[in-house]
């Protein structure tokens, strides 16, 4: 029982891994089927993308990568997740989100960037048809003499310069202020404008070097046509992902503990050996969740399926134990000594072991690799072959440990007390 | 006990077994769900009645408008022919006109085309990868195996036993598909890869026995292939006691949208067991006998 004790929890493993101490609380990352929300997933157009070189395609989704995030943000809902998928789409997890459509108008939209004359007396704002549409493109720049990172907008050539001319031209004679709204916020502005007939326009505001590249890069993006269209939703009801929870806490609870159960009864002290290996494993495998937090890209996001591979790999983990206990039956019975026993049981199991589990890792790094475009079915083969090797590890490092030390105490080596009978005793 | 001695009973059982589903398979095949064949799935609280539902749908445009049960939740699949902008809208529509009747939606699902036919792609590239890859494993696992057999036997006999329970779980849901309206999706795939993954993990197990035992032992192939299944049968037994009863547990309290997915898990870890022990292996013995008696033939026969 002071094994069980003495067990280290999980934020102690944490901590005593140099995790910081408000992290060490961290919680399993729930996916949408888990906590509710909604998935997206964003075709850019065929066309579009054709028609551009590789390293511009790389960038044209980068910055729609880039515009959708910013978008998705936009209602402050939390933790949303914007990635890309594939080689031509781009995911968008919304957590907890309410209306759907309103979102996915909200990201589908083309313009973002808009122009606005705002009277110097009333402040009151009037579209000046110019748009995101007009910009050819954005690059952030520094302001030597002002020491201030600003926005170089350069207009497309023809119609676009010659109405920003214009309008520029009117804004400095009648004193009213321009006012460049980027995706509903104003951004730059309002401010006072010369005239500008080249089209190129240095757009000043609060910024830092780093939130003028970002502007710059979301105006070029939204001035790049690159139309999307939605090509996949999944959405769930908090409601059902509360009770997928609850389902999936009790289903675990009752797995485990069955499993448990069925090892004490049937190898007695072994099997306690073998569920003590079971806590072990379960600690060292919610752990690595909890850690895959710190790899970014790879945090392991669990869901439904992700929850029944975790399952399953419990009762995958004691068939490790179950091979060396039915060999170490066997050895005993053959009339050897405990210790000559334990090292021969885990001697032989081994490469029943290894071999079995190698076809069930082969599975699951096949189903990672041919899985990008359903995120549900990594989900399972990250906890699947994740709980495969670590129950490598712990049904056979630890059980052996604990097997060796049991069977160095006198009452640790009672044939009864490993599943074999009183009459095999008496051999 | 003699498990080899009765092979032709046990191989007569599997045939049973898997008989009636390659039967459903031919005749009906499997029903795919959205994930493969696009569409829109929207999952209620509740049964609800399919008047209820096209009532709702009324003035949308749906196509092919099914209501299937499912537990405590109805599943209503449709086609939205529209363009894929105005998808969300008619959902939030359908979505209004159910709330009305005091129905809630608890999810909505919507796949385009290219999204289907990529996932299908994949689950097709999936399985033979899997497939292969497990061969040429356990080709390699077992090089060193001692005659009689040969390495590629033991690969063979064990995809043998892994097509019979990819099968027999493809039968049951083409059964399923075709009386209650279970439609197979991602996971599915997913699922038959696992138990591809298990069923050659139990095979190995006793296979690792027989080429361990034919190293030590000398004697008659089929005795000795016989007491190396007796001494992992309760090993065998055990592991997918344990790996059932978790399933199990899964399936009972689990939750309801991967029902489906961990029962086709279940049928095939039971069937992977059965298949390890009373295919897998007395077809090695089969096989060996076979190439006896080829053997025998040939040294009979009069030389030309």
């Amino acid at each position: 029982m002071t094994v069980l004790l003495a067990l280290p929890r999980e934020d102690t493993i944490l901590r005593a891994l140099g995790v910081p101490k408000d992290h060490a609380k961290l919680s399993v990352k729930q996916g949408l089927d888990l906590q509710g929300g909604a998935q997206l997933v964003f075709q850019a157009d065929q066309k579009t993308l054709n028609k551009l070189n590789t390293s511009q395609k790389q960038a044209a989704l980068e910055s729609l990568v880039n515009v959708i995030t910013k978008r998705a943000n936009f209602g402050g809902t939390s933790e949303v997740v914007v990635q890309r998928q594939g080689s031509d789409k781009v995911s968008v997890s919304l957590p907890g989100v309410k209306d759907v459509n309103e979102a996915i108008e909200r990201i589908g939209k083309t313009a973002n960037l808009q122009f606005f004359e705002v009277n110097s007396q009333t402040n009151e704002p009037i579209d000046t048809g110019l748009s995101g549409k007009d910009v050819e493109s954005a690059t952030a720049d520094y302001d030597v003499q002002k020491n201030q990172p600003d926005v170089r907008l350069k207009l497309k050539a023809g119609e676009s310069t010659k109405k920003f001319g214009e309008l520029t031209t009117k804004l400095s004679k009648n004193g009213n202020y321009l006012l460049t709204m980027l995706d509903g916020q104003p951004t730059f502005g309002p401010a006072q404008t010369e005239p500008i007939l080249d089209g190129t326009a240095i757009l000043t505001g609060n910024l830092d070097v780093e939130s003028a590249k970002k502007i710059a890069d979301e105006i070029t993006a939204g001035a790049l046509p690159v139309p999307i269209t939605l090509v996949e939703q999944r959405s769930v009801g908090p409601t059902l992902g509360k009770e997928s929870v609850q389902a999936s806490i009790v289903a675990g609870a009752i797995g485990l503990g069955v499993v448990a159960l069925f090892m004490l009864f049937y190898y007695r002290l072994a099997g306690l050996l073998a569920v003590l290996a079971l806590i072990v494993y379960t600690t060292i495998t919610l752990t690595l969740y909890k850690l895959s937090f710190f790899l970014p890209g790879y945090t392991i996001v669990l869901t439904l399926a992700g929850i029944a591979g975790f399952i399953l790999s419990i009762g995958m983990a004691v068939d490790a134990n179950i091979l060396i206990f039915e060999r170490l039956k066997e050895e005993l019975r053959a009339g050897k000594s405990f210790v000559a026993a334990v090292e021969a049981a885990f001697d032989r199991a081994w490469s029943s072991i290894r071999d079995s589990n190698v076809s069930t890792l082969i599975t699951c790094a096949i189903l990672f690799m041919t899985s990008s475009a359903t995120p549900i079915i990594r989900g399972f083969a990250v906890t699947l072959g994740l709980g495969v090797l670590v129950s490598m590890f712990t049904a056979v490092v630890i059980t052996r440990t604990l097997l060796r030390l049991t069977i160095r105490q006198g009452w640790g080596r009672k044939l009864s007390w490993y599943g074999l009978k009183s009459t095999e005793e008496v051999k | 006990m003699n498990i080899i001695g009765r092979r032709k009973i046990w191989y007569a059982i599997s045939i049973l077994m898997i008989v009636p589903g390659m039967i459903s398979l031919i005749l009906n095949g499997l029903k795919l769900g959205i994930d493969f064949n696009s569409g829109q799935l929207s999952v209620v609280q509740g049964t609800v009645a399919e008047s209820v539902v096209k009532t709702a749908a009324n003035g949308l445009g749906f196509k092919d408008i099914q209501v299937v049960p499912s537990g405590n939740q109805t599943q209503i699949r449709f086609q939205d022919p529209s363009s894929q902008e105005k998808h969300e809208a008619n959902h939030q529509k359908f979505k209004a006109a159910l709330a009305n009747k005091n129905i809630e939606e608890l999810s909505f699902d919507s796949v385009g085309p290219t999204v289907s036919s990529a996932i299908a792609r994949n689950a097709v590239l999936s399985l033979l990868l899997v497939s292969l890859a497990i061969v040429l494993y356990i080709a390699y696992a077992f090089r060193n195996a001692p005659p009689p057999v040969s390495p590629w036997s033991f690969g063979f006999m064990a995809i043998a036993a892994l097509l019979h329970d990819a099968f027999f779980v493809l039968g049951v849901f083409s059964i399923l598909g075709y009386f209650f309206g279970v439609e197979i999706d991602a996971l599915f795939v997913t699922a038959i890869l696992t138990v591809i993954g298990f069923s050659v993990h139990d095979t190995i197990v006793v296979f690792d026995r027989i080429r361990e035992n034919l190293r030590r032992e000398k004697g008659d192939f089929e005795t000795i292939v016989n007491h190396s299944i007796l001494e992992t049968l309760a090993r065998s037994i055990n592991t997918s006691m344990t790996v059932i009863l978790t399933l199990l547990a899964l399936f009972l309290f689990g939750g309801q949208s991967i029902r489906m997915f961990v029962l086709a898990l279940l049928i095939g870890v039971a069937s992977g067991t059965y298949s390890s022990i009373f295919n897998a292996t007395p077809l090695l013995v089969t096989w060996h006998n076979y190439r006896l008696k080829r053997m025998a033939k040939l040294k009979a026969s009069p030389k030309r």
